[in-house]
């Protein structure tokens, strides 16, 4: 079944999901569909496996020795987890963006931007590569404080700009969902606010799946809320409650969801 | 995690939800006074049932307040919200409760200081107050218990009075050509609806009680289709 939408973005489905480190289990029997054009936020306080999960959706967490993944990623039609299908292919199609901004450091900000696609070894014109860039600045909303020092180096720019150059190169290789994992976690009210616009703008063309451990962030930004949890400390995380992120809100279905978004634990 | 988290935020919106339902109270004190005032023709007491609306409205513009600094301060959600949102209807419906006994009061020097003309009509008037007494007490017991299914009661409890107010009605309209006692009949009749009011707020309370319980408002009943026609 292709479900994508006009402007490429697609479903995330997720059937019967577990992850283990080793011998640890993670995560256990995650099953949920994350919508085009819409924010999925992920809530649930730390170990939980919210992170493992949302590294999982494009196989991120391959880079830590021992982690393995059972059950199905499927995007539109495509499983990502398929004997023939490489990671770096689906990190393309599945773009991250991570909790402390990471532009390269010695690169421009023209560079940063540009660095996806290099890695990815498109062969791009100079023109056309400039229009790229430029577009995806102005997808992040950073071109108009940018455009005049394109040259100098990323590293230069506050936490902010900073993450919005992250994200400015993860949207540069025209992915189909943006993962993004504690994105405003390091930075001040404003900055997390500008992110927050962003996301607004961003879901048009991208289905976008969000890690919080800010609620209000998860209110204000998502159109889906996911309640992950787990019954005691060892045991491994799961979904306890997926649903529209006013309902999840207002009248959540689960004790334990309602205990967690009203602040009380214990 | 054995610590409890966010204590002093529950024992504030229980405190509140305390403050607000306690209001309730003193919607039955006044009711209690404006009863018996009608009953005895008591003009000084019908007198302190108007000076003493002050408390009530005292008490909406406190527990307003509190609510805002609520809502700005620690970001309610879910249960708590709803709760929240419930009491902010509920001291509005205090408060026009306590106005509904201050028009009974204010009609009653209206009505005149010599005996009632017509003890029967006089009779269901102060039953209805009474009827009305008892719905404020039972909204209260089901908000505080999370008691739906006593709030839904509501409903049935306040027929009666409804039917008491048109009797009331029907019985002025054909109580003769006298013009003092069908002046003094019209009065009987707006402190009459002022009851019937009192009643609906209650059911109101109701509705907000299954509100927090089940998170889905709906009212109880349609008070947009007219009641039967009196008389």
């Amino acid at each position: 079944m292709t479900t994508a939408t006009a402007n490429g973005a697609k479903t995330l489905q997720v059937t019967d999901l577990d992850i283990y480190y080793g011998s640890f289990h993670a995560v256990k029997g995650v099953t949920m569909t994350m919508r085009p054009n819409k924010v999925t936020a992920l809530i649930g306080s730390s170990g939980c496996g919210k992170s493992s999960f949302l590294r999982s959706l494009n196989r991120m967490h391959e880079l830590i020795e021992g982690a393995r993944v059972e059950g199905r990623v499927i995007l539109d039609d495509q499983d990502i987890y398929a004997a023939d299908v490489d990671a770096v292919m689906v990190r393309r199609q599945i773009g991250m963006v991570f909790q402390n901004p990471n532009p390269f450091p010695t690169m421009s900000i023209y560079d940063n931007v540009a660095a996806g696609l290099r890695l990815n070894s498109r062969k791009v014109k100079k023109n056309d590569l400039d229009d790229l860039v430029e577009r995806s600045l102005r997808g992040a909303n950073l071109w108009d404080e940018v455009k005049d020092r394109l040259d100098r180096p990323g590293s230069g720019l506050s936490g902010g700009q900073q993450q919005r150059l992250c994200i400015a190169r993860a949207i540069a290789v025209e992915p189909e969902v943006l993962l993004m994992d504690e994105p405003c976690s390091a930075l001040d009210p404003v900055a997390t606010l500008a992110i927050e616009d962003l996301i607004g703008e961003l879901k048009k063309n991208y289905t976008i799946v969000i890690v919080t451990h800010n609620m209000q962030q998860a209110a204000r930004a998502s159109d889906f809320t996911a309640f992950f949890n787990l019954e005691n400390s060892g045991d491994p995380g799961q979904l306890v409650e997926l649903d529209r992120t006013g309902k999840i809100f207002s009248n959540p279905e689960n004790k334990a969801t309602e205990d967690y978004v009203s602040g009380r634990f214990g | 995690m054995a610590h409890v988290t966010r204590a002093q935020y529950r024992e504030e919106l229980a405190g509140l939800e305390a403050r607000t339902l306690e209001g309730l109270d003193l919607v039955v004190t006044q009711i209690d006074r404006v009863v018996e005032a009608a009953e005895q023709q008591d003009i000084e007491l019908a007198q302190w049932v108007i000076g003493d609306d002050d408390r009530i409205d005292g008490r909406y513009l406190e527990v307003h307040q509190h609510i805002l600094s609520m809502l700005a301060l620690q970001s309610p959600v879910a249960g708590d919200l709803r709760v929240i949102a419930a009491l902010l209807h509920t001291i509005k419906h205090i408060e026009r409760m306590g106005d509904q006994c201050v028009n009974v009061a204010k009609l009653l020097p209206l009505a005149g200081h010599e005996p009632p003309r017509h003890p029967e009509l006089l009779a269901k008037l102060i039953q209805m107050g009474r009827l009305a007494r008892a719905e404020v007490i039972q909204s209260k017991q089901a908000f505080v218990m999370r008691d739906a299914t006593l709030a839904e009661d509501l409903v049935l409890q306040d027929r009666e009075i409804n039917r008491l107010n048109r009797e009331i009605f029907r019985d002025a309209v054909d109580i003769g050509d006298d013009p003092d006692v069908r002046e003094w009949a019209m009065t009987v009749t707006m402190m009459a609806r002022a009851f019937e009011r009192i009643g609906d707020n209650a059911v109101d309370i109701g509705e907000q009680v299954a509100f927090v319980v089940s998170g889905l408002f709906r009212e109880f009943s349609d008070s947009s289709t007219p009641p039967p026609a009196a008389g």
